[in-house]
């Protein structure tokens, strides 16, 4: 499925672990907002996780899902490209 | 889902949250998430942390560990699958069975009727080629195939197909700066031949990998014998998909100049050709595409990928050997 997580925050420790853990899951697209493709199960542990670490009353999560035939129609306009995730290369850019 | 390639020399892989993190002089030089891996592969030497080596364990994600020009030194697995059913039928066909001959029937057929196809579209593309003498060579020693019901023998046909294919592979090449005479290993000594040797290397990772997901032993094959250390199994299913893959992305990176002889260097006294580190980033891609490439299968007529078709067939030899099925059926493609 695909996601799109926003989250608000209040305290900066906590919002750098939330985004440290979305970091895991998806790829991040602007301040506070990650896209992120999964499987049911790996979205049940995503939920589990950031659900124990938030206080409720003063932070929000919300995920958006797109089905498969709205998330090819997202339109982008500047910001960080979508990564390409068949192949990944650890090199230093010098060489 | 895709493979990590770690070109950079002394790296250092480690894991941070769900993420394997890769570092170099203290820099971190990747940092992706692990539910997106589905293989590492180090090229060259690296540290890799013990939490990053239990957590791919864990996860069922191989690494594999290649020389930094291509040439394979061993894996980690994970746990050997533990369906027993699968790995019992491969050892029942083992040695001048029905069944072994019958599959060894199927990877020469495959990789030679491959071969053929392969040249047939040349012909047809590039019509100042003749290469009808070789189509007829080819088609000679698929012929037999059916008939022939010793496994030497048909060792002998794939040795005179594979032959006639090789005689002719230099005209395939349409780059005017690159030559091919000889299939020539260990070490390859001109960029053609080195390329072909890292394609079959970075293929045979992947093979490999596809067998462990069915749960066979990768040591036991039938088309190739075993020999200590030697995943003859994973060789024997690579047959069908080295002109499928591997040949068509060296001629294409060749043809389309997307590989110049700049991107080669040659040691100077084994004359062993090697790729650049830039080539090789760019031959990598190639391959990652080539494998993410879609067509549709002529057995069990559906769209799959080339990477997803490692797999069919891999279950479709397991199923052939269980009894469910009449045949194994390898891939052909026109």
């Amino acid at each position: 499925m695909n996601v799109i997580v926003s989250y608000d925050i209040s305290e900066d420790k906590r919002r750098t672990k939330i985004h440290n853990i979305l970091k895991s899951y998806g790829q991040w697209v602007q301040y506070s907002v990650f896209e992120c493709q999964l499987s049911d199960t790996q979205y049940a542990k995503l939920r589990w996780r950031l659900n124990k670490l938030i206080k409720p009353d003063t932070d929000s999560i919300r995920f958006y899902f797109l089905c498969a035939c709205c998330f090819g129609k997202v339109e982008r306009i500047g910001g960080e490209p979508v990564y390409d995730d068949t192949v990944f290369f650890a090199e230093c850019a010098d060489g | 889902m895709g493979t990590v390639y770690i070109t950079q020399e002394d790296a250092f892989i480690g894991k941070t949250d769900e993420r394997l993190h890769v570092k170099f002089d203290k820099k971190t030089i990747l940092d992706v998430p692990l539910i997106k891996i589905d293989g590492v592969v180090v090229m060259g030497r690296a540290t890799v942390s013990p939490a990053a080596i239990s957590e791919l364990l864990e996860r069922h994600i191989p690494l594999t560990f290649l020389t930094e020009t291509g040439r394979y030194l061993g894996r980690l697995e994970p746990e050997v699958s533990k369906n027993i059913f699968v790995r019992k039928a491969q050892w029942q066909a083992v040695g001048e069975s029905v069944q072994a001959i019958h599959v060894v029937q199927g990877f020469v057929r495959g990789k030679l009727k491959n071969y053929r196809n392969l040249l047939i579209r040349r012909q047809r593309e590039f019509p100042d080629l003749d290469l009808s003498a070789y189509i007829t060579r080819l088609e000679q020693a698929i012929a037999p195939i059916d008939t022939t019901n010793s496994i030497n023998s048909l060792r002998g046909l794939e040795g005179a197909g594979s032959a006639a294919y090789f005689n002719c592979f230099h005209q395939l090449i349409r780059a005017t700066e690159f030559t091919f005479t000889t299939r020539s290993r260990r070490p390859p000594t001109d960029p053609v031949n080195s390329l072909l040797s890292f394609g079959y290397s970075l293929l045979r990772h992947d093979i490999q990998g596809a067998i462990d997901i069915v749960g066979f032993d990768p040591y036991l094959g039938y088309l190739h014998c075993e020999r200590y250390g030697r995943p003859a199994l994973a060789l024997d299913l690579m047959e069908e998909f080295r002109p499928l893959i591997v040949d068509a992305v060296v001629l294409s990176a060749l043809n389309k100049r997307l590989l110049t002889p700049v991107e080669f260097v040659t040691e100077p006294l084994s004359h062993a050709v090697s790729l650049t580190g830039e080539g090789r980033k760019t031959f990598l891609r190639l391959y990652a595409q080539k494998k993410q490439s879609e067509f549709k299968h002529p057995v069990l007529g559906r769209k799959c990928s080339y990477q997803e078709a490692f797999e069919l067939q891999a279950r479709l030899l397991a199923k052939y050997l269980m009894g469910e099925i009449e045949k194994y059926p390898p891939l052909v493609l026109k």
